[in-house]
C-alpha cells in the first residue's frame, strides 16, 4: 500500500519480495494443484501404476457404466433434501430471532451456532448412538407409541445419512437466513401494517419475498457442504447408504484408482460450481450475500 | 416486527427451541456419557464419577494426538496470519489481477474438502513432498487462509486513508508508518482471524485424512477409533474440548465484534 512512497532499496526489494509472494502463494498451493489434478482425470490405471498417457476412459466410464450416474442422482437428490429440511427448520428458528430484542438476539445466535465449532467427526458418533437401536430417537417413539418395538429405520442407511447432514448442518441455514431477515427495514413492516395488512399477508408478501436470497445462500451452503461429506455417510450409512462422496473417497483407497477418482471430483466440482453460482445469482438481490 | 399475533410466535419459539434441543443433544451425549456411566442406551444417574477424567490423563495415545494437533493449528495460525495479512495488505486498493487472486485464494474454502485434499494429495506426490505434518500444515494453511484474509482485508477497507496520509505528513517512512499505524490498527482483526484459523484447523478432518502421514492429530485418530467404539475417556476429552471451544468462541467475537457495535447492540 504504500509502493510509491518508498525509496530506501531495503524497502523497495520487500514490497518486491511481497509482489512475488502474492501472486506465487495462491498459484502454486490452490491452482497447480487443481490443474495436476484436473489432468489427472484424463489418465488411467494398469494394473496398480498410473499410465500416463491422455484418454477420455475415465468420463466414457462414469457415464456409461450403470453404477456411478444413479448413485450420482441419489446423491444429489440426498443433499437437496438435506437443504430443504435445513431451511425448513431453520428459516422458523431465524425469523423467530429477529422478533427479540438486543442483547437477547445475539446471545441466542450465538447459542445456535456455538455447536458448529464442536468436533464433528464427536457429533457423527453421537448422532449415531441416538438414532440407533438402543438409541434415544428409538426409546422416545416407543414411549409415545408410535413405534411397537425400537426399529432399524435411522441408522445404516439413506435415512440415517439424511437425518445426520440436516442435524449438522442447520447452523449453517440459521446464519445467512437471519442476516437477510434482520436487513428487511422496519419500515417496510409497520407501512405494511399501517396500510390493513394482517400479519400473516405482511409476511407473506414482504418479509418471505425480501428474505428469499438469504434462503437461496442457506441452501447453497448446506447443499454444498453436505454432497463434499464422505465421513457421516462412512459412518452412518451402513452398506445400503452410498453416496458420490464414498466412491469418490474409495477411488483413492480401497479401489486405489486416482485417475478415475479425479474424474469423479471433476463431476462433483461441476456440481458444486453450479450449486455456488445457484446461491450467488438469487442470493444476491439485495446485497445479502454472504 | 410486533405485526405477528400471539399464537404464531409460540410457534415460532417452539420451533426455535425444538432446533436448539436437535443441535445440543449429540453434544449432550458425550458430556453426560463423561461424568455418568452409560449401558444399553441408560444413563445410570446414580454414581456421577470423575473417573474417565482420569483415564484420559493417561491415555498417552489421545494426548500424543491432541499434541500433534495443537502444533498443526499454531503453525497453521502463523503461516496463514502472516500470509493472509501479506495478502490481504497487498491486494487492497489494488484493481489489476485482484479479483482473480482473490478467487483463487476462495476456492479451498468453497470447494468441498474432499476436492482441495485430493487436489493437494496428487500435487504433494507430484513433487516428491512424503506425507507428514507439514503437509498437513500446508493443507490446512491453504484451507484457512481465505477467512484470515478476509477478516484483515474488512479491517484495511474498514480504517481511515487519512490515518496513513497524515502519518506520511508527518515525515514518517514507509516502513515506520507499517509498524506503527497500519499494523496496529490490524491487529485486533489479525487475533480474531488468528482464532478462527486455529478453531478451524483444530476440527479439520477430511483434508486431514488424505494429506497425513503416519502422525494423526485429534479428529483423525478418533475418525479411525470410532469404527471400533470410543472408550469412555473421549467423552472426557470432548467435554473438555467443548468448553475449549466455547471459551475460543468468546474470544472471538470479542475481537472481531468492534467495541462501539457490541455496546450499540445490547
Amino acid at each position: 500500500m504504500s509502493a510509491g512512497v518508498t525509496t530506501q532499496p531495503a524497502e523497495r526489494r520487500l514490497s518486491l519480495l511481497v509482489t512475488v509472494l502474492a501472486f506465487a502463494l495462491p498459484v502454486i498451493f490452490v491452482l497447480v494443484p487443481l490443474a495436476i489434478f484436473l489432468v489427472y482425470s484424463f489418465f488411467s490405471v494398469d494394473q496398480g501404476t498410473i499410465v500416463y498417457a491422455p484418454t477420455l476412459g475415465n468420463y466414457v466410464r462414469f457415464f456409461t457404466d450403470p453404477i456411478f450416474l444413479p448413485v450420482f442422482w441419489n446423491t444429489i437428490v440426498l443433499c437437496v433434501s438435506v437443504a430443504v429440511i435445513c431451511i425448513l427448520l431453520a428459516y422458523p428458528a431465524a425469523y423467530f430471532l429477529t422478533t427479540l430484542r438486543g442483547r437477547w438476539r445475539y446471545a441466542l445466535l450465538m447459542l445456535l451456532l456455538v455447536p458448529l465449532l464442536m468436533s464433528y467427526v464427536i457429533k457423527i458418533y453421537a448422532i449415531r448412538s441416538i438414532l440407533g437401536l438402543n438409541g434415544f430417537l428409538n426409546k422416545a417413539l416407543v414411549a409415545i407409541g408410535i413405534l411397537q418395538q425400537p426399529s432399524t429405520l435411522f441408522v445404516f442407511n439413506m435415512n440415517a445419512i439424511l437425518l445426520t447432514l440436516s442435524l449438522l448442518l442447520i447452523p449453517f441455514a440459521i446464519l445467512p437466513i437471519f442476516l437477510s431477515l434482520e436487513r428487511i427495514p422496519q419500515t417496510l413492516l409497520r407501512a405494511s401494517d399501517d396500510l390493513g395488512a394482517s400479519g400473516l399477508q405482511t409476511f407473506l408478501r414482504i418479509t418471505l419475498p425480501l428474505s428469499l436470497p438469504g434462503v437461496a445462500s442457506a441452501a447453497s451452503f448446506v447443499f454444498v457442504l453436505a454432497i463434499g461429506d464422505f465421513l457421516t455417510p462412512q459412518m452412518v450409512g451402513g452398506i445400503s447408504g452410498f453416496t458420490f462422496g464414498r466412491i469418490l473417497y474409495s477411488q483413492f483407497g480401497t479401489a486405489y484408482n486416482w485417475p478415475f477418482g479425479a474424474a469423479l471430483s471433476v463431476a462433483l466440482a461441476i456440481v458444486v460450481i453450479c450449486a455456488i453460482l445457484i446461491g450467488e445469482r438469487f442470493g444476491r438481490s439485495r446485497g445479502t450475500s454472504v | 416486527m410486533n405485526a405477528l399475533p400471539r399464537p404464531s410466535t409460540i410457534f415460532l419459539a417452539v420451533i426455535t427451541t425444538l432446533v436448539a434441543v436437535l443441535l445440543y443433544s449429540p453434544l449432550f451425549v458425550p458430556i453426560v456419557s463423561s461424568f455418568f456411566t452409560i449401558s444399553h442406551g441408560d444413563v445410570d444417574w446414580s454414581s456421577p464419577t470423575l473417573s474417565t477424567y482420569r483415564a484420559l490423563a493417561e491415555n498417552h495415545d489421545i494426548l500424543a494426538a491432541l499434541r500433534t494437533t495443537l502444533i498443526v493449528g499454531l503453525c497453521t495460525v502463523v503461516l496463514s496470519v502472516v500470509s493472509g495479512t501479506l495478502l490481504a495488505l497487498y491486494y487492497h486498493g489494488r484493481r489489476s489481477g485482484r479479483s482473480i487472486l482473490q478467487f483463487i485464494i476462495f476456492l479451498p474454502f468453497l470447494m468441498p474438502p474432499i476436492i482441495s485434499g485430493l487436489a493437494l494429495l496428487i500435487f504433494f506426490r507430484e513433487i516428491g513432498l512424503e506425507r507428514s505434518l507439514l503437509t498437513v500444515v500446508i493443507g490446512h494453511t491453504v484451507f484457512v487462509l481465505a477467512i484470515v484474509y478476509r477478516t484483515v482485508l474488512m479491517r484495511l477497507q474498514s480504517m481511515s486513508r487519512t490515518l496513513v496520509e497524515a502519518s506520511y505528513d508527518l515525515g514518517a517512512t514507509g516502513w515506520q508508518t507499517f509498524w506503527r499505524i497500519i499494523l496496529p490498527n490490524l491487529s485486533s482483526a489479525m487475533v480474531g482471524g488468528a482464532i478462527l484459523a486455529f478453531a478451524l484447523s483444530f476440527d479439520e478432518t477430511m483434508i486431514t485424512i488424505l494429506v497425513t502421514g503416519t502422525q494423526s492429530t485429534l479428529p483423525v485418530r478418533l475418525w479411525a477409533m470410532m469404527r471400533l467404539g470410543f472408550s469412555p475417556d473421549i467423552n472426557a476429552l470432548v467435554a473438555l474440548i467443548l468448553m475449549f471451544t466455547v471459551l475460543l468462541c468468546v474470544l472471538a467475537a470479542r475481537f472481531l465484534i468492534p467495541r462501539q457495535m457490541a455496546t450499540e447492540r445490547s
